[in-house]
């Protein structure tokens, strides 16, 4: 069984990066409104402005940008879209573009994806299809890569309930879970304000630190007995979590199903690649024969519980 | 199929270039933390010697390895943080190539070090890699997020193929070790070359 | 030092440099993918090199125990020590001759399936590494990146090796030690027009 197998110095190691969630959810955003004024004449301003002030969106070139007015002739305002200054303290950027007739439509720019194609109808070109799906995916892998508390709880019951099936079951329903609620809350259908929900996705954490160390004392825990319900519940909680940066970004309605879709998409492949990983280094372990001596089965339990409530009682 | 690790050595190396390449790119997309855990796997003086110990390690006594699994990392940190308060030795140059070329004869020759002489290794290296990764921060890079991006992937990165060695000597076939050996050759045969042209003719590299 | 290339070699260079690589240079100002390339494809493309590799590989082989065994281990660190005497810039002498020699000679023990004593066929092979491991040692200050030219270049000789091997593993088989006396063959008369070449006779 894998509780006796554990990892001899992850846990350990993951005490220096207590301080990472604080600083990686603060990836800043900017967003900027164009309103069609004439047929092919906008007037844009920052809706959210760029947290450095010089930064500014470059528009398709038949277009003329005189910060507010944006000419793009007979044209249209269709064409390659980017951004400067992305990078470290902005990672994404997204433009809105408010026409006189029909749908909002939002274009996103982030670092993983720097230039998008802007068109007038969305729904007939693929190119612009193909550019929501490779910027939602790989904002859906940089969200989970960069959410330790999220990786933190799967790392948990990876160490909960071994590895075959019992762990694909587990990851699975954890999956379902916060699918279903990424979906709902994207949609505006449940909400929770992100303060509390931060400090439930912690004490959900220290909630798996519990149950490892009980199951190591031989006690049959609640995760034990019922394992898909709890990943699934939990699973609900971190989808909302997962909501909150999608949300931020202020996606119209009309993309917001396909945007979901891939967003969902790019936080599986992250969350997959993270099991393979652990999975990958229990695995060495073993080969290796270096194992944490019995005294000290129950160490990496208590330093994922500590950390977590450190989390918890920091977000409350 | 003899002599597979060979290949797969080879072609993870050609693989793992074009991703070199892109670097930088993650450093910014990613943060500070994958920064870090990016920066030595770049790094091919740092990445031969890896090897080559992992492989020594899987070599040795099995027991062995759980105490280079702890060192490791450890002494990675301890460079790290040498790093924010010290200069550069000298002589960090010379002997990062030399590790490089000395891993690689002790693995080519499987010696049988007792565990004081391998932890010293697995500590000389350790500090000295940490340290070097540590000096390519830049001004403005989170140093937290960055140093623990480094230690944890020499940990995984140094468990990972110790445990691929150990697996790979599992097997009792005679060529086993010997290809291990082959691998070791080739590293200190590179190490060796590096170390000339630096004696050589300092500065061109 | 320069080797003829050959349309053949040529047409392996290009494509390998265009498969694997291709997208690194684009992208990258540091010169590891570049070094390493250099550095894997400069066996590759001299063709005197690459059939003298195959023939130490193949001659392991045929001789069999213990001979392979010590051959990939002996060989990288005697051709660093040629690597070494290039990179000092002592000249050897006749290094284009004696490497397309190495070719011819290889060949016709693996063609006669000549069995000397192991350190008498170590000293041969040693012999040649040093003049192998001179030839790239010279370039080695030319690479853009010196460890990953060296990288490259020894795990390209290290397969070329393994090559050898594999097919000199068909051995164990049934008329198998004819096709391995056939190929030495081959290679002795790839390494003849080449030692006869740098004589300046033909080409």
């Amino acid at each position: 069984m894998i509780r006796h197998v554990a990892l001899a110095l992850l846990a350990a190691l993951t005490v220096l990066t207590t301080l990472l969630p604080a600083r990686a959810h603060e990836a800043s955003m900017a967003v900027m409104t164009l309103r069609e004024v004439e047929p092919n004449r906008y007037v844009g301003h920052w809706t959210m402005p760029p947290a450095d002030i010089s930064a500014h969106p470059i528009f398709p070139e038949h277009c003329t940008w005189e910060m507010p007015q944006l000419d793009c002739g007979s044209r249209g305002l269709s064409g390659p879209l980017s951004f400067t200054g992305l990078g470290k303290n902005q990672s994404v950027a997204t433009i809105r573009v408010v026409p006189r007739e029909g749908d909002t439509q939002a274009y996103t720019v982030s670092v993983a994806k720097p230039v998008v194609t802007m068109a007038q109808n969305p729904g007939t070109n693929p190119a612009v299809w193909l550019d929501l799906a490779e910027t939602y995916v790989n904002l859906g892998i940089d969200h989970i890569l960069l959410g330790i508390d999220h990786l933190m709880f799967v790392l948990g019951l990876i160490w909960l309930v071994g590895r075959g099936w019992p762990l694909v079951r587990v990851i699975t329903a954890f999956t379902i879970g916060h699918s279903l609620s990424l979906g709902a809350a994207a949609f505006g259908i449940v909400g929770i304000p992100e303060r509390p929900l931060n400090a439930a996705i912690a004490l959900s954490i220290v909630f798996v630190g519990v149950e490892i160390v009980k199951l190591q004392r031989g006690q049959i825990g609640l995760t034990a007995r019922y394992p898909w319900t709890v990943a699934f519940g939990f699973g609900l909680l971190h989808g909302i979590g997962f909501a909150t940066a999608l949300t931020n970004l202020g996606i119209p309605q009309s993309t917001l199903p396909i945007a979901l879709l891939f967003f969902n998409v790019g936080v599986e492949i992250g969350q997959l690649a993270f099991v393979a990983a652990v999975l990958a280094l229990l695995w060495a372990h073993r080969q290796a024969n270096a194992l944490l001596p019995r005294w000290g089965a129950a160490m990496p339990a208590y330093v994922i519980g500590s950390i977590a409530s450190f989390w918890f009682l920091g977000r409350l | 199929m003899n002599n597979g690790l060979r290949w797969a050595t080879a072609a993870g190396m050609l693989l793992g270039m074009p991703g070199a390449a892109q670097a930088h790119l993650v450093d910014t997309r990613l943060g500070d933390f994958y920064g870090g855990a990016l920066h030595p796997l770049t790094d091919l003086q740092q990445m031969l010697p890896w090897v080559a110990l992992a492989a020594l390690t899987a070599l040795q006594r099995p027991e062995r390895a759980r105490w280079v699994v702890l060192c490791f990392p450890v002494s990675l940190l301890i460079g790290c943080v040498a790093a924010l308060a010290l200069p550069e030795p000298p002589f960090a140059q010379l002997l990062d190539v030399s590790l490089v070329a000395f891993t690689g004869l002790a693995l080519a020759a499987a010696v049988a070090l007792p565990l004081p002489a391998l932890l010293g290794i697995t500590a000389l290296m350790g500090v000295l890699h940490g340290y070097e990764n540590a000096r390519a921060m830049a001004a403005d890079t989170d140093q937290i997020l960055f140093l623990s991006g480094v230690t944890l992937i020499g940990y995984a990165v140094l468990t990972l193929l110790i445990g691929a060695a150990a697996a790979f000597l599992r097997g009792k076939e005679g060529w086993r070790p010997i290809a291990l050996r082959a691998g070791g050759s080739w590293v200190a045969a590179v190490g060796i070359m590096v170390l000339g042209l630096q004696l050589f003719s300092p500065g061109a590299n | 030092m320069k080797f003829a290339p050959s349309k053949a070699s040529l047409q392996l260079a290009l494509m390998l440099a265009a498969i694997p690589l291709a997208p690194a240079f684009a992208h990258t100002g540091t010169g590891v993918a570049g070094g390493l390339t250099s550095g894997f494809l400069h066996p590759l493309t001299g063709p005197d090199h690459l059939v003298a590799m195959i023939a130490v590989g193949l001659w392991g082989a045929q001789l069999g125990k213990p001979a392979i065994w010590v051959l990939p281990i002996t060989f990288p660190l005697v051709m660093a020590i040629g690597g070494l005497i290039g990179l000092s810039g002592m000249e050897l002498p006749l290094v284009e001759f004696i490497i397309a020699f190495s070719g011819l000679a290889l060949g016709a023990m693996v063609a006669l399936n000549v069995r000397p004593p192991l350190a008498i066929s170590s000293a041969l092979v040693a012999l040649f590494a040093i003049f192998h491991g001179y030839a790239h040692g010279r370039e080695l200050p030319e690479a853009a990146d010196a460890t990953a030219y060296a990288v490259g270049f020894v795990v390209a000789t290290g397969m070329l090796h393994l090559v050898g091997i594999l097919i000199g593993a068909l051995i164990t088989r049934p008329a198998g030690a004819g096709i391995v006396r056939a190929c030495g063959a081959a290679i002795g008369c790839v390494g003849l027009y080449f030692m006869l070449a740098a004589a300046g006779v033909v080409g």
